[in-house]
């Protein structure tokens, strides 16, 4: 990235990344363009490099689980779905990084190490689904309340839904709830970044 | 010989020194062989007679970076060992310090004196982690690396011009939080044995060192894991001085840095393992199937594979040997290269043709 960048030559590479970015298009063009506009505070890079990671975790976690094919034919499918999801989360939370003149980290960067027999079971994919969807939503939450730059917050809520109704989703498939506590939890940017540390190598 | 020696002893790596035998009056097991690393400087410092009557090396000269102040000794205590920053060394040894080997707290000092011709090929030994440490006292509370961006915090780090600084930036880039560090550092030190001096004595209240500074030296030192998700990839590479008159021992000395038994001792003191070496990929067996049938990959180094992609879509694999993989071509699998990765990098095989 460059510090000319636009939003046209923004759109041109979501437009070659295919129609998912479509979804995540206004969320991608805003962050890029607040974080190329001014100097972004010190924790707004800090919670964004912290969700690239994230995002780089989900993505990298449903590419293993769905080559695994050890799932029945609609659990592949929501698998691929919240896969796309997680692109195109990728894509929007990056732009905050590239559109303030840095380079965000991408899959080769950070390696991920995973439980034994993760990706040996369909109970065992949902099982560790449920709990990196909680995970990656508390890194959100705990984002949006720390974040100074206002108009990342729309973006950051939009995508904790989405990663709240994976959460949901694969709750159910465990036998759980749809839902429950009024108020879900945000971790800190410590407890996320934790979190995140315990399924990288 | 040995003047020089202690000659690029005094101006690269004179800190380091002083920075293991604080660490050494601490440990206890490493005094000795730190003492001794000492007496040989000073000896030779005080003239050639007195030098060669006391001086117990009998091996060769090796220029290390100074991370490796302690492990080294411990390995072959007859050896000349000069500690310092790994760039200074290099360009000592470029300007004619006899050294017989270099070993550099990173790949590429060594990879660029392949280069230009001063050394011989270079081979990886050991890697590191970058960390945090702080005084056991803790005087500024720091609990976490996202605690050094609070105002006020005194924060040590190596420049940016030796491995260590370097890595230091790249973490905090990493992380986002660079920048905000940065304000509190108020000293840059020439290695990373100088940070660990000035934090265990008090002067700062954190520093950025490998791993295996705090490991020798729990004792006056806490850890600040820096996340494994920021971690830079830290490797030591090695490479034999092309001019060495000592080719064949120099050898036997990178030969036994990678046996078991030393490696074993640099885990000991904090380093890491060797991951495994990349793949390659030699052939694919057929070349052309339909979806869903099994192709056969024999190459080297596949044991530890992560995954396979044909053109990017991920396909489901078993590990028959280092040598063999059978892979599931995946359904919307398309004619290409397929990859095979594992955590030291990613091979690439020819066009496969989706029948």
């Amino acid at each position: 990235m460059t510090a000319s960048i636009t939003r046209a030559q923004l759109l041109s590479r979501s437009a070659k990344s295919g129609a998912a970015l479509l979804v995540a298009g206004s969320a991608l063009t805003s962050f890029a363009e607040t974080a190329s506009a001014d100097a972004l505070p010190v924790l707004d890079l800090a919670y964004a490099r912290l969700l690239v990671g994230a995002e780089l975790l989900a993505s990298d976690f449903y590419s293993q689980a769905i080559a695994a094919s050890v799932t029945n034919g609609t659990m592949t499918k929501y698998l691929k779905k919240a896969y796309l999801n997680e692109q195109e989360h990728y894509q929007s939370v990056a732009g905050i990084i590239s559109g303030s003149l840095n380079t965000p980290a991408v899959s080769g960067d950070i390696n991920f190490s995973y439980p034994d027999g993760t990706f040996a079971t369909p109970a065992s994919i949902v099982a560790f689904a449920a709990k990196l969807e909680g995970i990656v939503l508390g890194a959100y939450l705990g984002a949006i309340g720390g974040i100074q730059t206002n108009s990342f917050k729309i973006g950051l809520a939009e995508i904790a839904a989405c990663e709240a109704q994976h959460s949901s989703y694969f709750a159910t498939q465990m036998g759980g709830k749809a839902f429950s506590l009024s108020f879900l939890p945000a971790l800190t940017i410590d407890e996320a970044s934790n979190a995140l540390d315990a399924y990288t190598a | 010989m040995e003047t020089d020696s202690c000659h690029a002893t005094d101006h690269a790596g004179n800190s380091s020194t002083k920075g293991a035998s604080l660490r050494s009056s601490i440990t206890g097991g490493r005094f000795v062989a730190l003492v001794c690393i000492l007496a040989l400087c000073i000896c030779a410092g005080a003239g050639g007679a007195s030098a060669k009557s006391s001086r117990i090396a009998s091996g060769i000269t090796v220029f290390a970076g100074s991370s490796m102040t302690s492990v080294l000794p411990e390995i072959d205590p007859t050896n000349t060992y000069s500690f310092g920053s790994t760039g200074t060394l290099s360009t000592q040894i470029v300007n004619g310090a006899p050294a017989d080997v270099l070993m550099g707290a990173n790949t590429t000092t060594c990879a660029a004196d392949y280069a230009s011709g001063v050394t011989e090929k270079p081979v990886n030994f050991t890697r590191n982690t970058l960390e945090v440490v702080v005084p056991k006292s803790n005087p500024a509370g720091i609990s976490s690396i996202y605690d050094l961006i609070k105002p006020g915090i005194k924060i040590d780090e190596a420049a940016s011009t030796v491995p260590v600084g370097s890595y230091t930036v790249q973490v905090l880039n990493q992380m986002g939080i660079n920048a905000a560090v940065q304000a509190n550092v108020v000293s840059q030190e020439t290695s990373d044995a100088n940070v660990v001096a000035k934090v265990v004595t008090g002067q700062v209240d954190a520093g950025f060192v490998y791993l295996s500074d705090y490991v020798i030296d729990p004792t006056h030192l806490t850890l600040i894991k820096v996340p494994a998700w920021a971690q830079p990839k830290i490797t030591y590479a090695m490479c034999v001085v092309t001019k060495s008159p000592n080719q064949a021992a120099a050898q036997a000395w990178v030969t036994k840095i990678l046996s078991a038994g030393a490696q074993a001792i640099f885990v000991k003191d904090g380093f890491l393992p060797l991951t495994a070496p990349i793949p390659s990929i030699a052939k694919l067996a057929p070349m052309k199937a339909k979806a869903g049938a099994t192709l056969t990959i024999t190459g080297t180094n596949l044991t530890g594979t992560t995954s396979v992609t044909f053109q990017g879509v991920p396909a489901k694999f078993k590990v028959v040997s280092a040598t063999k993989l059978t892979v599931t071509v995946p359904a919307k699998a398309k004619t290409g290269t397929i990859t095979v990765t594992n955590p030291s990098g990613t091979a690439t095989s020819a066009t496969f043709t989706i029948a």
